[in-house]
């Protein structure tokens, strides 16, 4: 069993320190919701939602960071309601 | 596979970077549909996995060596660019993921030895006039057809023309700018429509195509999709799609694709065959084919569009090969050497429903998505669209309010479903 609590701030202060600073360029931001064991339930929001490259963000991005960082992590969850995005960065077409 | 992804799931030690693992470059530009499934597919694979887009990422800065910007328009630069990355980095394969991409992806690919079609093959599928010349010197039957330039007298080329005709551009996708004129007046407004769509600034921006119009003779017919691979040169037919809904114009707005195709055994052979024809026509080589065909008992197959692609927006979801694999999948292990394991598409049949868009407006509500989930057959709707964006229909518009996925034992039953679900979906546009 992994220090859930630990690894929460782990993730939590990399998504501050890190992840939201990078993202915030397209008006993005991204919402730790949970940790269960070592499964760790992101929400992204703003820019972020709904956009064409949320993801390339998620999965080479920010689960490269949190990999790189906090190696226990084993699953990422992207819990985020993409279709009610009001504002994505990119409009994905065809 | 269920055609409902989210919430998306992936184990964070798929996506590391490992020398002992073979890279993989996609080319995804920012606007696709595509780069949930490519990408989902590739960490599947457990690929060394370096994505180019054509705006940089926002975490380029954190993995400057995995997040590339690339001038998709440019390929020769493109090119440049990713033959001084692999002299660090070597890559084992390109895919480009769609049509924005496929000339840049066989120009990254000629540079670093890569197998891939020849860029002129990759040129030809996304200007439709040398499409189309290419097809008719090598005998593919197709529309007669002719080029209009824009600075030309419309009224002039109308009374050329033969009715009806299609007008489209040499240039976009989606069926954007295609319009059916049955008499000069007709043509004359379309040519002017279609001018202004290819003013807009980001379609200017493409350049090359963007002065000159393509006019077809309609072709009377059904009109089905053939989803392919081609591996040296020869075309395995992956799944033959239906479109039961009339392609008559004046606009030419996709809805239903349903598979396996309900067209005669004999008539499908012929669509694979001519589809065959047609990428050799072209020197298609490798990789995923979608091309687009009429056929009438009269008249036979006939060639609409040929892409160096997979099937567009999120269609793909209906498709599930052996044990399970995506079409996605396919294309990435392909691209990599790698066996593909078998291609025979799964017994029962599928449909998605490409969500038209009714009229012009802000989006501002969607009602009847539980309902649209429930009916039976129903896998999943997806709404692709947000609330507060402005849709546009065709033939200006290029995008679908959303997709509706099927299964059943039959295509009838899988039509049935996607029309169902549809009628319980209300969309408030104002």
């Amino acid at each position: 069993m992994a220090d859930v609590l630990d690894l929460k701030e782990r993730v939590q202060h990399l998504i501050v320190t890190m992840i939201n600073p990078a993202v915030a360029a397209h008006g993005g931001f991204v919402t730790l919701v949970d940790v269960d064991d070592t499964r760790v339930y992101l929400e992204m929001g703003g820019g972020c939602q709904g956009c064409g490259a949320a993801d390339v963000t998620l999965r080479a991005g920010i689960e490269r960071l949190i990999r790189d960082e906090v190696p226990e992590v084993t699953d990422i969850v992207d819990v985020t309601d993409h279709a009610s995005g009001a504002n994505p960065f990119y409009q994905p077409g065809k | 596979m269920p055609a409902g992804r989210t919430p998306s799931t992936s184990r964070a030690s798929d996506g590391a970077g490992s020398a002992a693992r073979p890279r993989l470059l996609l080319l995804i530009p920012t606007t696709t549909y595509r780069t949930e499934d490519f990408v989902e597919a590739a960490l599947r694979l457990g690929v060394d996995l370096v994505i180019a887009s054509d705006e940089p990422s926002t975490l380029a800065e954190a993995f400057p060596d995995h997040l590339l910007a690339l001038p998709f328009a440019d390929p020769a630069a493109a090119a440049a660019a990713m033959r001084g990355y692999a002299e660090r980095r070597p890559l084992d394969a390109v895919v480009p993921v769609d049509d924005a991409t496929v000339v840049a992806g066989a120009a990254i690919a000629e540079a670093l030895g890569l197998r891939a079609n020849p860029v002129a093959a990759a040129r030809a599928t996304r200007n439709k006039l040398a499409m189309r010349r290419r097809l008719a010197e090598a005998g593919v039957p197709g529309p007669a057809f002719a080029a209009v330039r824009l600075d030309e007298d419309p009224e002039g080329a109308a009374a050329r023309a033969r009715y009806p005709c299609v007008l489209k551009p040499l240039v976009l996708s989606a069926s954007r700018g295609v319009i059916r004129a049955d008499d000069p007046p007709a043509f004359v407004a379309a040519v002017r429509r279609i001018a202004a769509i290819l003013a807009e600034p980001e379609v200017a921006a493409l350049g090359e195509g963007t002065d000159t119009l393509l006019v077809e003779d309609f072709v009377p017919g059904a009109e089905v999709a053939l989803e392919g691979l081609l591996e040296d040169g020869r075309l395995e037919t992956l799944a033959i799609f239906d479109k039961p809904d009339p392609l008559d114009g004046p606009y030419f707005e996709e809805t239903i694709y349903v598979t396996p195709s309900r067209l005669p055994a004999a008539a499908q052979a012929a669509v694979r065959g001519v589809t065959a024809d047609a990428a050799r026509a072209l020197g298609l080589r490798h990789g995923p084919l979608h091309a687009e065909l009429r056929w009438s008992a009269a008249g036979g197959p006939a060639v609409i569009e040929i892409a160096a692609r997979s099937i567009g927006g999120l269609c793909s979801r209906t498709l599930a090969f052996g044990t399970g694999l995506t079409l996605e999948e396919i294309i990435l292990a392909q691209a990599l050497g790698r066996p593909t394991g078998s291609l025979v598409r799964e017994r029962r049949a599928a449909g998605v429903m490409m969500i038209p868009i009714p009229r012009g407006g802000v989006l501002e509500d969607v009602k009847g998505l539980e309902a649209a989930r429930a009916v039976p057959g129903i896998e999943d709707v997806t709404i692709t669209m947000h609330k507060g964006q402005t849709v546009v229909p065709l033939p200006e518009g290029s995008r679908y309010l959303g997709f509706i996925f099927s299964r059943a034992e039959t295509p009838a039953e899988a039509e049935a479903a996607l029309r169902d679900a549809h009628r319980r979906l209300a969309f408030t546009i104002r």
